[in-house]
């Protein structure tokens, strides 16, 4: 099975361009006036968004499977 | 609440929809996430003068920063192509003062406009969107409306959640990096563009002046680069040996340039703008295609109320689709040649040029300048040349 990863971000890079919502095949990302949300239950561990953002806020971490 | 019609986005096109169906005389209600419409911007700030009087917005010099005169093209070795008009060609925006002034004449002309209000989801009842789901700082409201028009820029939240297909992949978007920023030693009467492979993947970096000395500069590359737009601009900076000492704003965003979304209208929502994906694919400017795109939907939103059928939507689709949609497909494809040109060609397209009839490249005669590379020796003696310029044809 392919690994599952979690989207975190670097809030002091972000600039809340939405462009990683735009991105995001499946909405996973919410990108609010105050503030960048991401829904781990609708992402596909795609990566889109890491590689599309402008100013590499974005990075993955292994998501912890509980045990 | 109850509107005929719910704008949800304050950018360029949702005031122009807002305005003038306002203006018809229909209720409306336009929102906004940001807390002050226009601010952040994601965008370069120019624009043709041809769009003041086409979509009846006043010249306002609160907000235009400066007049421009032409463009100033650069090839990777530094060859250089200057196409200058005799009269004004276009302007340099100061969007967090034009989007709100698009906000107010909406206001004006009888539109209702609430900021800082994000919309969340679209209200369904029987399976049909009735309104948007959403929240005024932290109050809960729901909008019910007749229409719904998503102009809710390159996230196209409302657009997907109300069922429109607007996805397209990371490769039909470019990247973008800018920094508003006192520059020296261009002409502030021209937009000036360098082109190259290693300059700028698939786009370009820009200097649109906002003064003699003060600029926006940035970039655009393709989105699914495994570097970022900043690296490639800092890059740039620094290898022309630019200082970026004297920054006064920064803006990134991303730019949908692959493509256009098919279907427009679902039953009652309408999709515009970015939203939309309705950008130049060449220069990646979106400002007047969505000015283009809301008059064209408007104009079917007036029409579906005043007849009271809403099946009039569709016409939008259409009309879009059979006007600027067949003039940016166009354009698309001219995109998708010049993403093959090495930096080999890029200089030898723009050293030909700069020696050929400038008057006759400036008035956009595309044709008259393919011809005139075809006639070149080093095209002639190149195949692979030969190709990508009749592909142009």
């Amino acid at each position: 099975m392919p690994e599952k990863i979690k989207i975190v971000v670097n809030e002091d890079r972000c600039y809340l361009c939405g462009g990683c919502a735009g991105v995001c095949p499946t909405l996973a990302i919410e990108v609010h006036s105050s503030g960048w949300e991401f829904i781990q239950d609708k992402c596909i561990s795609c990566r889109i968004c890491i590689s599309a953002c402008p100013v590499g806020a974005l990075s993955e971490e292994p998501l912890e499977v509980k045990a | 609440m109850r509107y005929d019609v719910v704008v949800v986005g304050a950018g360029i096109a949702g005031p122009i929809v807002a305005r003038n169906v306002a203006k018809a005389g229909y209720s409306v209600l336009m929102i906004d996430k940001k807390w002050a419409i226009g601010t952040p911007k994601q965008c370069a700030e120019g624009i043709s003068i041809k769009v003041f009087e086409k979509y009846d917005i006043p010249y306002d010099k609160r907000f235009i920063n400066r007049e421009v005169y032409g463009a100033k093209l650069y090839s990777p070795s530094g060859y250089e192509l200057e196409l200058r008009y005799k009269e004004v060609s276009g302007v340099i925006l100061e969007r967090k003062v034009f989007d709100k002034m698009l906000a107010y004449y909406a206001a004006k002309a009888g539109a209702d406009v609430l900021a800082r209000t994000e919309a969340l989801d679209v209200i369904r009842k029987d399976g049909k969107v009735v309104g948007i789901k959403a929240k005024h700082e932290d109050e809960p409201i729901e909008i019910y409306a007749d229409v719904i028009v998503a102009a809710d820029g390159v996230e196209s939240t409302i657009a997907r959640k109300a069922g429109i297909n607007t996805y397209a992949p990371p490769h039909e978007f470019d990247s973008s990096y800018e920094y508003e920023m006192l520059i020296e030693g261009f002409d502030p009467d021209l937009i000036h563009l360098w082109f190259g492979n290693e300059i700028a993947p698939r786009g370009y970096v820009w200097v649109f002046p906002k003064d003699e000395d003060r600029a926006n500069v940035g970039i655009g590359i393709n989105a699914d680069n495994p570097k970022t737009a900043k690296y490639y601009l800092d890059k740039w900076l620094k290898e022309n040996k630019i200082p970026a000492k004297k920054l006064l704003e920064i803006n990134v965003g991303l730019v949908p340039v692959g493509g256009f979304v098919k279907e427009l209208v679902k039953d009652n929502v309408l999709v515009v703008g970015d939203a939309a994906r309705q950008v130049n694919p060449m220069h990646g400017g979106g400002m007047a295609e969505a000015m283009e795109a809301g008059t064209i939907a408007s104009k079917w939103i007036v029409k579906a109320l005043e007849e009271e059928n809403l099946s009039l939507l569709q016409n939008y689709t259409k009309e879009w689709w059979e006007t600027d949609g067949k003039r940016l497909e166009k354009v698309l494809k001219v995109r998708k040649v010049t993403e093959k040109l090495t930096d080999e060609d890029l200089d030898l397209f723009i050293q030909v040029l700069s020696g050929a009839d400038t008057e006759k490249i400036a008035s956009g005669d595309y044709t008259e300048v393919i011809k005139a590379l075809l006639k070149h020796p080093k095209v002639l003696l190149s195949p692979r040349r030969i190709k990508l310029l009749k592909e142009l044809l």
